[in-house]
Parts: structure tokens; C-alpha cells; sequence
């Protein structure tokens, strides 16, 4: 078994050599795929943080006191279900909105400690069936017992979000159309690597060498071209989480409620991983397509 | 060991290589396979390899049905199978002693298998010598040994030989087929295409000659031409 890992490697590692030039080529166009990819999750991931309450269609959001009673969030909550204009709504308890409080100021950990659950109000998220009558229902719903306040969604929020659908678009668009370059690489190296090495595959064959036997180091090949490319791209991600980090902190005030965790990160780079290791993949078995066949 | 069952193969042009080819050959026997060029010689080694499909009837190596092995089950046939032919095919960068023992590498065998049996194998084809040179540093005659060393090296049933001796001068060509003869009387079955009369009148084996894809002689102590 040890010998036998010890070919692979050695092949492998040999006919990376020989295409040195395809193999770069190949490394650096995952790289920059998947660093787009990573860039505008990273940036998608910050506004989704920011921007939470106002997702998925949520244009008010309706508060209750601090003090309503359990009858007067009911009394709400069954209007909400009722009226044809409430597409979707969700309730946030005390803790539900604590929970988001400490998130939302987890650089000031004294201002934390200071207030717990009881002292935040519970609130309801409304999605209305159209944009349009978000006025309408934020009136209704103001003089109910126990509504404290209605706030809608402002304008600045509204093109934010809007702006980075477009951009998350473009950037999807931008990687998936370079994912694509890298691939078709991949596959000429394979097809480069297994021509400079077909009297050696017709021996493999003629002898009775099993197919996975012939094709393991070209796979092992492509694998290790999506790999590298992938494990720079997500140095590219962790880099970037580093940056833009360190904007967001310098204009806290203009930032507040945006923010990236390093999990966030972290769950990024793994996914930008994960595709490169699968375009290596693909790459390599559509690259050996043709030769492999008894 | 081969049993070629009423085989028929038409190539995609409509070319008829084999036609209704019926032909047993035991365990152990050695084979002529005769016949102008053209005449089905080849696509009679392809198919016994499993490189082709006949069209019509069946063929049967070591008591099985090839023509109805899994795409997958192809390799474990061909390890029961040597292979050799008029240019050797060996890979030029690759020593004596490296191009016999890729030959049992590829198929898995464990290191301290293939550091014995390279040797012995080199030694009875004569070129325990010659381990360490490159196939271009070798005369054609000790190129085809290597290539015989390589196809024996994995202890096949049956040899294939194809054209083994069409560009060695005679003498050379003697000492191949000593050689594949020593080989023979191991028990391992010897099937070559040849188009050499002289060898085959020299050593009075079996002979199967095709002319057009279809079987016109089977003689049990044959020569080359008829009456010849």
C-alpha cells in the first residue's frame, strides 16, 4: 500500500513538472475565481449582518413596550395573521432581540453587561404584500394598545440593499465566468499530461493495470492544481476579512450593526476550498475522458 | 485456454475482418498464425485482448465468455495475457530493469516481489547484463528480449506475439524463438503472427492460416505455404 501511494505521489508530483507553465496557469486562474468568489461573499455576508432586520422582504418592523401584556402581543399577532396585506411576519421575544443586541454591540461589552432582556422591547417583522403599503400598515398598527412604535425601512437601507444584490450578481457572474477559464485549463493540462505519457498508459493498459490505477496521479494532478489555487484564494479571503474588518472599525459610527466574524470567514475559505477542489476534479476526469477508455 | 466460437467482425467501414471463425487452441500448444497482410491476423490478437468486440459469436479465454466481461474486469484479463510485438514497445526513459518492473508495479505487485522476480526473468532471456541500460543503448534482438522479459515478468497464460521478429536479421530472429519456445514448454500457450516462412517450417508447430477473415488451414505439424 505504502509503495503503491508512493507512486501516485511521485508521478503526480513529476508531471506537475513536466507542464510546469500549464500548471501555473491553471493555479492562478482558480485563484482569482475563487478570490472574487470569496470577495463578494465576504461583502455579502457584512451587509447581511447589517441588514438583517430588513431582509427577505421586511419593511416594518412593529415594536411593542417593554411592559405590553401577553394579551396585547396576541391582539397583534392575530391582526398580523389576518390581514390580507401581511405577506409574512415574524415575532422577536425579549430574548430573541437581546441575543441580537449583544450581537449588534459585541465591540462594547460594558454597554452589554449593563442591560439585560427585560429592559428590550418585543417586536414583530412584517413583510406586506406589497412594498407599497408599508405606510399603510405602519399607520394601523400605531395606535394598537401596547405598540410602542412602527419603524419602516429607510431609504439608505432600501438602496444598500438593492446595490448589493446587483453587485453580488456581478461578482457571482464575474467568478462563475472565470471558474469556467480555470476549468478549461485544467483539462488541457490533464490532456497535455496524459499525451506526453500515452506509451506509458498503453503500457499500463496492455499489462492489465486497473483504470484507477492509470488515472489516480492525473486526478491527483488536477486535485492539486484546484488546491493550491483554492488555498491562496482563501489567504486572499482571510486577508480581505482583515481589511475590511479594520474599515468597518475605523467608521463604527457609520457601520453600526456591520460586522464579520472570523467563523464567517473561516466558512467562506472552506467553501472557496471545497469548489477548488472540486473544479480540479471535474477538470481532470473530463481531461481524461478520451484517453482512459479499454 | 482460447476458443474462438463462429466469430464474425465487421469494422464500421463494412470492412469484414474475421468471418465465421471457428478455432480451439489447449493449454500449452504453440500457434502459428499465418496470412498475407489484411487477412484477419490482427484483429484475431485485438480481439483476443479484449481491445475489440467481435460482432458475431463468442470467445472464450481460460474458460470464459471475454466478449461478455465488464468494462471494469478487462485489466484482470489482460494480466493473463503477455504481449509482445515488431517494436517492442519500450519506454525510452526508463531502464531495462525499470521497463520489466513497471510492468508488475502498475498491476500492484509489492516491491520485495518485483526486486526478485526482476532478475530471475532478466536472467532467463539473457540480459541479467544489461539491467541498468537504456532500450536505445540495446541491438533490436536484445530490445525484443526485454519486451519478452516484460511480457513474462507477470507469469501470463498465454503469449501474444505479434510480428516478433519482422525487423531482427536471422540469427537474432533464431535465438527469439528459442527463447519463446523455452517459454512455451513452461506451460505457457504461444500464439504469433507471422509472416515468416522460415521460422514456421523451422519449427513445425500448429499452424492457423487466414486469408480474407476466414480460416483456410489448421494443420497440427504445418509450414507456411501449402504443400510448401
Amino acid at each position: 500500500m505504502f509503495s503503491r501511494m508512493a507512486y501516485f505521489g511521485r508521478e503526480t508530483l513529476i508531471s506537475l513538472r513536466r507542464n510546469l507553465l500549464m500548471t501555473l496557469a491553471g493555479i492562478i486562474t482558480v485563484f482569482v475565481s475563487l478570490s472574487v468568489l470569496g470577495g463578494a461573499l465576504l461583502i455579502s455576508r457584512i451587509v447581511d449582518h447589517g441588514t438583517q432586520q430588513w431582509k427577505d422582504g421586511v419593511e416594518l418592523e412593529v415594536f411593542m413596550n417593554v411592559d405590553a401584556t401577553d394579551n396585547q402581543i396576541e391582539a397583534v399577532r392575530t391582526m398580523l395573521a389576518n390581514s390580507p396585506d401581511v405577506r409574512r411576519y415574524t415575532y422577536l421575544s425579549k430574548d430573541d432581540a437581546y441575543r441580537e443586541f449583544k450581537r449588534i454591540f459585541r465591540n462594547d461589552p460594558d454597554f452589554v453587561s449593563s442591560i439585560d432582556a427585560s429592559a428590550l422591547p418585543p417586536s414583530f417583522r412584517v413583510a406586506p404584500a406589497r412594498a407599497e403599503l408599508t405606510d399603510t400598515l405602519a399607520r394601523r398598527f400605531e395606535g394598537e394598545p401596547g405598540v410602542d412604535e412602527v419603524k419602516t425601512a429607510s431609504k439608505e437601507v432600501k438602496r444598500l440593499l438593492s446595490a448589493t444584490r446587483f453587485l453580488r450578481l456581478g461578482f457571482i457572474t464575474v467568478s462563475f465566468v472565470l471558474a469556467l477559464a480555470s476549468l478549461f485549463l485544467i483539462v488541457n493540462t490533464i490532456r497535455l499530461a496524459t499525451f506526453a505519457r500515452r506509451r506509458e498508459i498503453e503500457v499500463m493498459k496492455l499489462v492489465g493495470a486497473s483504470n484507477w490505477f492509470v488515472r489516480i496521479p492525473f486526478m491527483l494532478e488536477g486535485l492539486v492544481q484546484g488546491l493550491i489555487g483554492a488555498g491562496l484564494a482563501f489567504g486572499a479571503v482571510a486577508a480581505l476579512k482583515v481589511v475590511l474588518t479594520d474599515v468597518i472599525d475605523r467608521n463604527s459610527a457609520f457601520y453600526r450593526g456591520f460586522y464579520l466574524t472570523s467563523a464567517d470567514a473561516t466558512q467562506i475559505g472552506m467553501l472557496v476550498l471545497l469548489f477548488g477542489a472540486v473544479l480540479g476534479v471535474i477538470g481532470s476526469a473530463v481531461g481524461l475522458r478520451r484517453f482512459i477508455e479499454v | 485456454m482460447i476458443r474462438f466460437e463462429h466469430v464474425t467482425k465487421t469494422y464500421k467501414n463494412d470492412v469484414v475482418a474475421l468471418r465465421d471463425v471457428t478455432v480451439d487452441v489447449a493449454k500449452g500448444e504453440f500457434v502459428f498464425l499465418v496470412g498475407p497482410s489484411g487477412s484477419g491476423k490482427s484483429t484475431f490478437l485485438r480481439l483476443l485482448l479484449r481491445e475489440e468486440l467481435p460482432t458475431e459469436g463468442r470467445i472464450i479465454v481460460a474458460g470464459r465468455d471475454i466478449t461478455k466481461l465488464g468494462t471494469w474486469k478487462v485489466p484482470q484479463l489482460r494480466r493473463n495475457i503477455g504481449c509482445i510485438f515488431q517494436d517492442y514497445k519500450l519506454l525510452p526513459n526508463k531502464t531495462v530493469y525499470e521497463n520489466v518492473a513497471f510492468a508488475s508495479e502498475v498491476i500492484g505487485r509489492p516491491q520485495h516481489v518485483i526486486r526478485t522476480q526482476v532478475p530471475q526473468i532478466l536472467d532467463l532471456v539473457g540480459l541479467a547484463k544489461k539491467a541498468d541500460n537504456f532500450p536505445d543503448e540495446l541491438s533490436g534482438g536484445e530490445q525484443q528480449r526485454v519486451s519478452i522479459a516484460r511480457a513474462f515478468v507477470n507469469r501470463p497464460l498465454i503469449l501474444l506475439a505479434d510480428e516478433p521478429t519482422g525487423n531482427l536479421d536471422p540469427a537474432t530472429t533464431t535465438g527469439i524463438m528459442r527463447l519463446l519456445d523455452r517459454i512455451n514448454r513452461t506451460g505457457t500457450t504461444v500464439v504469433m503472427a507471422t509472416h515468416d516462412s522460415r521460422i514456421v517450417d523451422m519449427m513445425r508447430r500448429r499452424v492457423i492460416e487466414l486469408d480474407h477473415g476466414m480460416l483456410v488451414r489448421d494443420q497440427a505439424r504445418g509450414v507456411y505455404g501449402v504443400g510448401g
